[in-house]
């Protein structure tokens, strides 16, 4: 470290450092004194090397100079003839000196220079450290609030500054993030944050006492690039993300599309065809015909109706607006309304309903329910055989819960697809001439999804059984 | 009838009013149009029509705000029809002081039926001539004699169950929501109870009903209330 570098702060330190290596060379002297008589010009030469080792070691170069000094002088003064005096009267004693002062000055300046390499390896790995922690934070991240936010902490923290304030801007707002007390003046360092593609913002920084060192800016220019890394990353990432939302959004609504074209054309054109026959005055329609065209149209019609109200009960699913009014409500007197809007379409298979009317009453939206069980039986009868059975059965399963099951006897899902039947537009068979929306199971997930309960599909020995749980409360 | 009854259309879609004015005029019924909330609200004051249809969505206001307007000083019977079916919007017409809510589309018998009960209420309020005795299918309620007949044989009931019983019966017709029929069956502080209500009306389903699994007489309206269904 150059002088030139030296904190108040480490000066005070050095200075200190010289001092106590002085004082430790003068207590060795006090401590030999006595035993000056006894010991040998050359042990003492050693003994005295021991302070000078020892200031090196700890307060450094100027402290082991110091105390080679001293010790030096120490020596002379106190152990060589004359006593007392810096004269030495042997040749002998000056070559010991000589050696000495040598030996302690290399000494000092070896250890001052180990002590040195400590210091400065120990500064790296604490930057290494802070670093380490900074990207540990900022790989966690997941918006650019929070790279603000574990920016300016991170900073703050390691450079022990006063303030700092992180801005950066997103094509759709200014994000801000600051800590520590305002002042009324300039920032004392400003670092840019660049990015690839131009400029993305600022960190301004207060700290004038002390003002910041060379190495402290460059940590600081570290954090900021780590910072602009994080930035990006989420930035890229968000981008894919749409990126994929809207891939996904784009084959939906293109399946979505053909498959409400075909499944609303189909209707559309069984009521042209009736309607324009019954009003073209070339054939002269006999009553049965009439009424049998007629109720066509009317069949066709009711069917686009519910073709509506799945895609609208979709959209809503999607765009999270399927908000269930729930009160109190008896199951049976659920299901029983399904059955009974569905009338006509159960005469060919039997419908057995198994749900105690002393079941707890259950929070739900009725309208919501009843479309979950509407969705299921017509789900049922389009792909169980006529004459099979479709059950329901409702039990309380514990205290917060009640296990609704309808079976059915089609035929078995493949096992991998079992999950997949809720999924839009999903047929077991793509080519399969079975008639619907296609989104009548994808609509009952989201409203039992909704209500906070669960459904799943299970093969059975002899058909497809649909559980359901719900939550009582 | 010596006169043709008056019915008010208001509705701003045109295909509405075309094919209602064709299938009501066919039924010998006399039928204003209006395609404004504003201008609905002037022709039922100048023609003091026996019934309104109204549609929820007009294009200067709100259905609901006609409602509460018309019954600030009329009570004849508002019909609702609209292409809003949340349970949310027809229990706001309906408490607003609508008769009656229909969802498009609908079936036209579904519409005559409807206008029938209403004007049937309309008229039983106006001549006071409210019938002590009702009768559905095999059920005879009089309300007078507090007494419930099921095929001549009298139907035990608790004191609150005829009560529930009498105000459904009194509104044939009608759907009554669950807070109207909590608050004047119960208290109107217990008007969000729905549960004494589900219970109960299972109770009388049991009694007076041939199937309490397909009930006739006392219909669930999912999500508004319930609707009791009288003899013509």
């Amino acid at each position: 470290m150059r002088k030139t570098d030296l904190s108040p702060r480490q000066l005070a330190w050095q200075a200190a450092g010289v001092f106590s290596a002085a004082l430790l060379t003068l207590g060795l002297s006090i401590l030999l004194y006595p035993f000056r008589s006894d010991l040998r010009i050359a042990v003492v030469a050693l003994l005295y090397l021991l302070p000078v080792m020892l200031s090196a070691a700890w307060w450094g170069l100027t402290a082991g100079i110091t105390g080679a000094i001293t010790a030096f002088l120490a020596f002379n003064y106190f152990f060589i003839q004359p006593y007392y005096t810096f004269d030495v009267h042997h040749t002998g004693d000056w070559a010991v000196l000589a050696v000495f002062l040598s030996v302690a000055i290399i000494i000092s300046e070896l250890m001052g220079r180990a002590r040195l390499n400590l210091q400065l390896a120990q500064a790296r790995e604490a930057e290494a450290m802070r670093l380490f922690e900074l990207s540990t934070l900022l790989a966690r991240a997941r918006d650019e609030q929070s790279v603000a936010q574990a920016l300016a902490e991170k900073t703050i923290d390691t450079l022990l500054a006063d303030r700092i304030e992180i801005s950066i801007e997103t094509s759709a707002e200014h994000i801000k993030f600051s800590r520590g007390m305002r002042f009324n003046r300039k920032p004392d360092v400003i670092v840019p944050l660049q990015a690839a593609r131009g400029l993305i913002g600022e960190i301004r920084l207060w700290r004038n006492h002390p003002p910041l060192q060379a190495p402290e800016t460059r940590i600081l220019q570290t954090f900021a690039g780590q910072g602009v890394l994080a930035i990006e990353r989420i930035r890229l990432a968000n981008a894919d993300q749409k990126a994929q939302v809207l891939e996904e959004s784009d084959r939906l609504k293109s399946s979505l599309l053909s498959s409400v074209s075909h499944e609303l054309r189909t209707p559309l054109s069984a009521i042209k065809a009736s309607v324009s026959s019954l009003r073209s005055g070339e054939i002269d329609w006999n009553t049965e015909a009439r009424t049998e065209l007629l109720a066509t149209v009317e069949e066709e019609i009711d069917h686009l109706n519910v073709l509506v109200g799945h895609l609208l009960d979709m959209s809503r699913i999607e765009a999270g607006v399927l908000k269930p009014q729930k009160k109190p409500n008896l199951l049976a007197e659920i299901v029983e309304s399904a059955l009974s809007h569905l009338r006509t379409q159960t005469q060919r298979h039997h419908v057995e309903v198994d749900v105690p009317d002393d079941l707890p009453l259950i929070n739900v939206d009725f309208v919501q329910m009843e479309q979950v069980f509407t969705n299921l039986l017509t789900n049922s009868l389009k792909y169980s055989p006529p004459g099979s059975t479709i059950r329901i059965v409702a039990r309380q399963q514990d205290p917060q819960t009640i296990l609704v099951r309808l079976t059915n006897q089609s035929l078995p899902v493949p096992e991998s697809d079992l999950e997949r039947i809720f999924e839009k537009f999903y047929r077991i068979n793509p080519s399969d001439q079975v008639t619907g929306s296609g989104l009548g199971l994808s609509i009952t997930k989201g409203i039992i999804d909704a209500h906070g309960g669960k459904i799943w599909a299970e093969n059975l020995p002899d058909g497809l059984a649909f559980n359901i749980i719900l939550p009582l409360y | 009838m010596t006169h043709p009854i008056h019915i008010l259309v208001i509705d701003d879609e045109p295909q509405i009013l075309r094919a209602l004015k064709t299938i009501l005029a066919a039924k010998q019924f006399r039928v204003s149009t209006a395609t404004r909330g504003e201008e609905g609200l002037a022709l039922a004051a100048a023609e003091q029509p026996d019934l309104i249809i109204l549609d929820m969505s007009l294009p200067d206001m709100d259905g609901i705000q006609v409602c509460r307007e018309l019954r600030t000083w009329t009570m004849t019977p508002i019909l609702i029809l609209s292409v809003r079916d949340s349970e949310k919007d027809k229990v706001a017409a309906l408490d607003a002081g609508a008769d009656d809510y229909l969802t498009k589309p609908f079936g036209i018998e579904e519409l005559l039926a409807r206008i029938r009960v209403a004007l049937r209420h309309k008229n039983q309020a106006m001549t006071g001539n409210k019938s002590s005795k009702i009768r559905a299918g095999k059920v005879e309620i009089d309300l007078t004699g507090f007494t419930v007949r099921r095929e001549n044989t009298e139907v035990s009931l608790t004191a609150t169950e005829f009560k529930l019983l009498a105000y459904l019966a009194s509104h044939a017709g009608r759907v009554l929501t669950h807070q109207m029929i909590l608050s004047n069956v119960w208290d109107p502080a217990e008007a969000n109870k729905i549960e004494y209500l589900r219970v109960y009306i299972r109770q009388l389903r049991k009694k007076i009903e041939d199937d309490p699994q397909n009930p006739k007489i006392l219909l669930t309206e999912p999500g508004i209330g319930y609707r009791f269904i009288a003899d013509e």
